[in-house]
């Protein structure tokens, strides 16, 4: 048992990611959060912020093994999981494991990928095995994907359904640097570099030691009731449209754990849901009303937040 | 009876104190909670008189503590039904938009901070039937939803009517009561026209026009009156063959399996066809567009809609029509 | 006010009304005729069917027949249908009859009003603790059955919890109204004949086993206060005087009553105050002899003291004995041949006896002397069950069977003197009774009743000569359970071996005592006296309608306080963290419904940047508390540092 004192390597993780992605700490920390929960991520903006450069670096300091899936319209959902090849020497067909048997997958552009295609991975995200010609293959433990897709204004996409956003612990946008992130990205050495020179700071057994942790974090009564209000609200009010469903409210749970755990606590406050409920709740909240569509996320988590006193 | 209801309106006029509607969450504090006997009240504290003089005439000394002891749970009656609906709030919640014709069901969210539970609270509206009335329990510190309905009879906004919160629990000696005008309104589209009203007419919208539509793709869907607009290829010369000289031209009418775009236009209705019909043949025309899967835009004075398909599309569509001329 | 269709009852209701009904029928089923308790409980239990099955209620036509015949019943039993006895009958078969077309919540109504009114008919039965404590429950449970009648879906626990809760709240009002109401002395209206038909005591006249019968009762014919207990063989409570003899039967002569003392009271005094049960008789019991007339009485003749109106409430008066003094030596003739005579004959032997005492001895002292000799060596014994007695009752109970009760010995020994030439008549009454130490109120019960008898001696006037004593002293000086011999049915109380029980028995008594003196008894002049000794001087209505007033007002202002109270369930770390949220707010920091504990504590620490590390600690250490691991040493931590939290 970890005590609440070791996150102290994973706070390494942090910073040494943050010396890659410059001046995207909160992304960074929700990422990790979301690996630590078990859960898998979207990261839901521009192509060139640093969306593959974050999944890169988490993977190589976690000492994970890595693969990027680039989907295209053009993908079969072979070309994920993988393909039974007949193999002349052996005289048998041979499974040949695709990409997606790794510790991190980085799926960019997912929503290029048609529909079918895109179940595929996330129906290996859901089981965490794979099954190809009536037999099933266990993904490696752990198994982390981070999606990314690009906003659905741009042309030729298949945006994700919402039944499949459910899937994803948390969305995520990175944005634009700010000034002074910018200026040192500009100026100072290549990031590729930088992300080549990673050392690993943990163990994938340590991870898995920290992921079991999370799930013993305390959740007390009255947080269970925060939770609960917090779930009631959307469903109640007529801010919104539909309300967070029961898979929602333990992904928020989850989420919560996994930040207060990398806050260094064996309890979860109130704090650590408003910290993840930007990640989790707003890819599956949608805000009623005429303005709602301009809504940020953080707008949409502060109104729902502002809602609900802490019981 | 006329002059009480004006009086009782200027009551409610003045217990409201704010006038309608009220910004949410409502709360029913304490000066807005009225109490009077109930019926069975008064017939409580007529036999407690008989029972008085009872106690008197035969001085039974217990007799008078039983007449107090009663006397006592009648005053305790009013603080406890008072206490049951004090303090409640009341929020709007989340209201379906209907169609006109239909009832509105609004939801009312009644919140107990309290650590008791509230029960029996009857909600109706104003104007409602009494037997329309709503009872629901509120559990202790926590939220029920409350349904109801309203006649929806003309499309745009529906306001929610005033509603009276009223309890006789624990005893139904007491009864206490309150009004409150929530903020809540309910989008009512127009009434769709009858199901048998002629689909759209193809209007000249369709994307690319009859040139580059790749012949034999073409789906026949229906037959309709001939228009001389309609290009002569469409007209169905068979059926006129065989309908003889006399009879009008049908034109044939053609899905397009390519966009299976449709414009629903108000110009393409009969000039003289009041705005409301024209609105209610328009809300019926999207509703089977949307049923039959199809993408469509919607022309309107002053508003165009995109075509576009979809829940989203169809809600957007009612909407524009539901709000057409009353924003 | 809210019309409404009028709502039919659940079944879960009707078995409310049917519980409530049958509490309150059942501690009547005593007091009303049994076939009519029987015809009450076969129709609830006919209802009772019914609801289980879901049958349809039957017919108006049989409820009026039911009805109808029922009243024709309660009609042949008691000749009357008014009166308290046939209404408190009638009342019994309505409640009976209505759950059998009770459909609608205001039927409902009307069964619960009739329970209500039922409650208060036991009344007239009894008073008493255990009748209290009994209506108590019966109260709950009808008033729960309102309750349902308002809430059909509530649990029965819930209902009976919310009806004891009103019940309780209620009491504060019970109470001021019971002491403060300005009471009336009743009746408003004339009572009817039958109330108090159920009271025991003396009769006014006297048979072999009138008295003997009351010996078995323990139940208190009165209690006295004395400042000083007078000896016990001077204990003597004079009753009705019987004088007419008609050879089985003694009976009083019917005599003016005057209000004033028929004699001039001598000697040492004693005070008391004496409080008589109601026995729906006119006499008032005093020792022998009353030296002053309580209020509202007047004396007879043969000085026994009456009330103006038979006591048919618990009466207290105030009284002094002059228990030394003989009085009537200027008797008028009229009176003492009258307290000759003697029906021709009967009891030969007797006749004979006294007749051989007057011819031997000339003097009446010496006659009498003869007489209490005779009684003393005769050999007679005292018995509760003496055998029955013939025609010539005297003569077989001096001569042959010799056991007796007092009603024996006294009537005996009047009979002999009258014989024998000397005016003597029968004094019924009580003798003895018993301190209780508890109290201190001297008890006289039933079992205390006693005759004796009372000779005219020319130079002394009337004399009191107890013929019992003089058989079987012991009593006289002991009780009833000294006098007779071992293994006699006796009352339980009076059993020597049961002393636990009597110990029980006599703090029970100085219990129901105190009830009767200051619950049962509140009357108007208890009432005045009451409010005297709490400091209102002269109290009139309108004083104490006035102090009732205030004093219910506060207590609605109470109950008010609490109705309104937004009793949110806070633990206590919460508690010192919504405190420290207020103490800030004064400070233009207040802490948000939604803010988190480690937001607030960063915005405060923005704000006062010296106690950042303090607030900080603190907000931690809180969510340790709250969320965390409940540790009580971190509990208490937590309040000191946030009592200490000063920016």
């Amino acid at each position: 048992m970890l005590s609440p004192k070791s996150p102290k390597r994973l706070e390494h993780v942090v910073g040494a990611t943050g010396s890659v992605i410059l001046g995207k700490e909160g992304q960074i920390r929700l990422a990790l959060a979301c690996l630590l929960a078990k859960g898998h991520l979207l990261i839901e903006d521009l192509p060139g912020v640093g969306k593959t450069t974050l999944a890169h670096a988490l993977a190589q300091l976690l000492g994970l093994s890595f693969q990027r899936i680039q989907f295209t319209s053009d993908m079969l959902p072979a070309d994920i999981i993988g393909v039974s090849v007949f193999d002349r020497d052996s005289g048998a067909f041979r499974f040949h494991p695709g990409p997606v048997f790794t510790h991190v997958v980085l799926a960019d552009e997912v929503n290029r990928a048609t529909p079918k295609t895109q179940s595929a991975l996330l129906e290996a995200m859901e089981e965490r095995q794979v099954t190809a010609e009536g037999q099933t293959r266990p993904l490696p433990e752990p198994f982390f994907v981070i999606a990314t897709q690009n906003p659905s204004t741009q042309i030729g996409t298949y945006p994700l359904p919402e039944s499949q956003l459910d899937r994803f612990l948390m969305r995520i946008e990175l944005g634009y640097p700010d000034r002074a992130a910018e200026r040192e990205l500009l100026a100072g050495v290549d990031r590729r570099e930088v992300l080549a020179g990673l050392q690993p700071c943990l163990s994938p057994e340590e991870l898995l030691t920290h992921q079991k942790a999370v799930r013993a974090v305390q959740v007390a009564e009255p947080l269970i009731d925060y939770v609960q209000a917090l779930v009631a609200q959307t469903r109640e009010s007529p801010d919104w449209q539909v309300g967070l469903s029961p898979r929602a409210a333990l992904a928020l749970l989850a989420a919560s754990r996994a930040w207060a755990w990398l806050e260094g606590r064996d309890h979860v406050l109130p704090d650590d849901v408003q910290a993840v409920l930007p990640g989790v709740a707003c890819h599956r909240l949608h805000a009623a009303g005429e303005s709602a569509a301009r809504l940020t996320p953080t707008e949409v988590a502060t109104r729902l937040i502002e809602a609900v006193p802490i019981p | 009876m006329r002059l009480t209801a004006a009086v009782q309106e200027r009551f409610i006029r003045w217990a409201l104190r704010v006038h309608p509607p009220e910004p949410a969450p409502v709360v029913l504090t304490q000066r807005r909670v009225y109490v009077l006997p109930t019926r069975a009240g008064i017939g409580y504290a007529a036999s407690l008189v008989v029972m008085l003089l009872g106690a008197m005439n035969y001085n039974l000394s217990l007799g008078y503590a039983l007449t107090f002891l009663l006397a006592g749970l009648g005053v305790t009656a009013i603080l406890h039904t008072f206490r049951n609906l004090a303090y409640i709030s009341l929020a709007p919640g989340r209201t379906e938009p209907v169609f006109a014709g239909d009832s509105a069901r609004f939801t009312l969210l009644l919140h107990n901070m309290r650590s008791d539970e509230r029960r029996q609270i009857r909600l109706h509206l104003a104007g409602g039937m009494p037997a329309t009335a709503e009872m629901v329990d509120v559990a202790a510190r926590s939220s029920a939803a409350v349904r109801l309905g309203v006649a929806a009879t003309e499309r745009g906004w529906l306001a929610l009517p005033r509603v009276t919160l009223d309890t006789i629990w624990p005893l139904g000696l007491i009864r206490a009561w309150a009004y409150a005008a929530p903020d809540a309104r309910c989008l009512v589209y127009p009434r769709p026209a009858n199901a048998t009203v002629p689909p759209p007419p193809a209007s000249g919208g369709r994307s690319g026009g009859a040139a580059n539509m790749p012949a034999g793709s073409e789906d026949f869907l229906a037959l309709r009156g001939h228009q001389l607009a309609d290009p002569p290829r469409h007209v169905a010369w068979k059926t006129a063959a065989r309908l003889g000289a006399d009879a009008p031209l049908m034109t044939k009418q053609y899905a397009d399996p390519a966009a299976e775009t449709v414009w629903l236009d108000w110009d393409a209705l009969p000039a003289a066809m009041p705005a409301e019909e024209r609105l209610s043949w328009l809300t019926r025309w999207v509703l089977d567009a949307h049923a039959a899967g199809l993408s469509w835009g919607l022309r309107l004075p002053g508003a165009q809609l995109a075509p576009a398909g979809g829940e989203v599309q169809l809600h957007a569509c009612l909407r524009r029509l539901a709000l057409h001329g009353k924003e | 006010m809210a019309k409404s269709k009028p709502q039919a009852v659940t079944p879960s209701q009707t078995w409310w009304l049917l519980a409530a009904a049958l509490s309150a029928l059942l501690p009547l089923t005593p007091h009303v005729p049994y076939w009519l308790s029987a015809l009450a409980l076969t129709l609830l239990g006919g209802r009772a069917v019914l609801n289980r099955t879901q049958r349809r209620l039957p017919a108006r036509f049989w409820l009026i027949l039911l009805t109808f015949a029922g009243s024709a019943g309660v009609l042949a039993q008691f000749r009357t249908l008014f009166g308290q006895n046939p209404g408190v009958a009638l009342l019994v078969l309505f409640l009976a009859l209505k759950p059998l077309e009770t459909r609608t919540r205001r039927d409902g109504l009307a069964v619960i009003f009739l329970c209500y009114f039922l409650v208060l008919a036991q009344f007239f039965f009894a008073q008493s603790i255990a009748t209290a404590a009994m209506t108590v429950a019966t109260i709950v449970a009808v008033t729960a059955a309102l309750g349902s009648l308002a809430d059909g879906r509530a649990r029965p626990a819930d209902l009976l919890r919310r009806s004891g809760l009103m019940l309780l709240q209620a009491a504060p009002f019970m109470l001021l109204l019971f002491v403060l109401f300005p009471r009336v002395q009743g009746p408003l209206w004339g009572l009817p004949r039958d109330a108090f038909s159920a009271l025991t005591g003396l009769s006014d006249s006297m048979a072999p086993g009138s008295i003997s019968n009351l010996s078995q009762s323990d139940a208190i014919a009165f209690r006295a206060k004395f400042s000083e207990t007078p000896p016990r063989d001077l204990l003597y409570w004079r009753g009705p005087v019987l004088t007419e003899f008609d050879g089985r039967t003694w009976r009083p002569e019917g005599r003016l009553a005057l209000p004033r003392l028929a004699y001039a009271p001598q000697g040492p005094l004693i005070e008391y105050e004496v409080t008589l049960e109601a026995h729906a008789k006119r006499w008032l019991f005093a020792l022998e002899l009353p030296g002053n007339l309580p209020s509202d009485s007047l004396m007879t003749g043969d000085y026994q003291l009456l009330a103006r109106t038979p006591v048919t409430t618990r009466l207290r008066y105030s009284v002094t004995s002059h228990t030394a003094m003989a009085a009537g030596r200027e008797e008028s003739s009229a009176v003492l041949q009258r307290a000759l005579a003697l029906p021709g004959d009967f009891n030969p032997r007797t006749r004979a006896l006294g007749q051989g005492w007057r011819d031997q001895d000339k003097t009446d002292e010496a006659v009498l002397e003869a007489a209490t000799r005779f009684f003393l060596t005769q050999g007679l014994s005292y018995s509760l069950t003496p055998p029955l007695l013939g025609r010539h009752g005297v003569d077989e109970f001096l001569f042959e069977s010799r056991q007796g009760f007092c009603e024996h010995f006294s009537g005996a020994f009047v009979f002999a003197l009258r014989a024998a030439g000397l005016p003597a008549r029968v004094v019924t009454g009580y003798q003895g009774g018993e301190t209780n130490p508890f109290d201190g109120y001297f008890t006289v019960r039933q079992y205390d009743a006693h005759a004796w008898a009372e000779v005219w001696l020319k130079d002394r006037g009337w004399t009191r000569i107890d013929p019992t004593a003089l058989s079987v002293p012991s009593r006289i000086s002991q009780n009833l359970a000294a006098a007779v011999p071992a293994g006699s049915p006796l009352p339980l109380l009076t059993r020597a071996d049961l002393a636990w029980l009597r110990e029980l028995r006599l703090r029970f008594d100085a219990v129901a005592n105190t009830w009767n003196q200051w619950v049962i008894g509140y009357n108007p002049e208890r009432q005045r006296e009451f409010l005297n000794r709490l400091g209102m001087r002269a109290p009139d209505w309108r004083q104490m309608t006035a102090t009732l007033a205030v004093l219910a007002g506060l207590v609605l202002l109470g109950l008010t306080a609490w109705a309104l109270r937004q009793r949110r369930r806070v633990d206590a770390a919460q508690r010192a963290w919504l405190r420290l949220g207020r103490r800030l707010g004064r400070r233009g920091l207040p802490r948000t419904p939604w803010e988190a504990p480690l937001a607030y504590a960063d915005r405060i620490a923005v704000r006062f940047p010296e106690s950042a590390a303090e607030i900080r600690a603190i907000s931690a250490l809180y969510g340790r508390v709250r969320y965390g691991n409940l540790d009580p040493v971190l509990l208490d931590e937590l309040k000191t540092r946030i009592a200490r939290f000063q920016p």
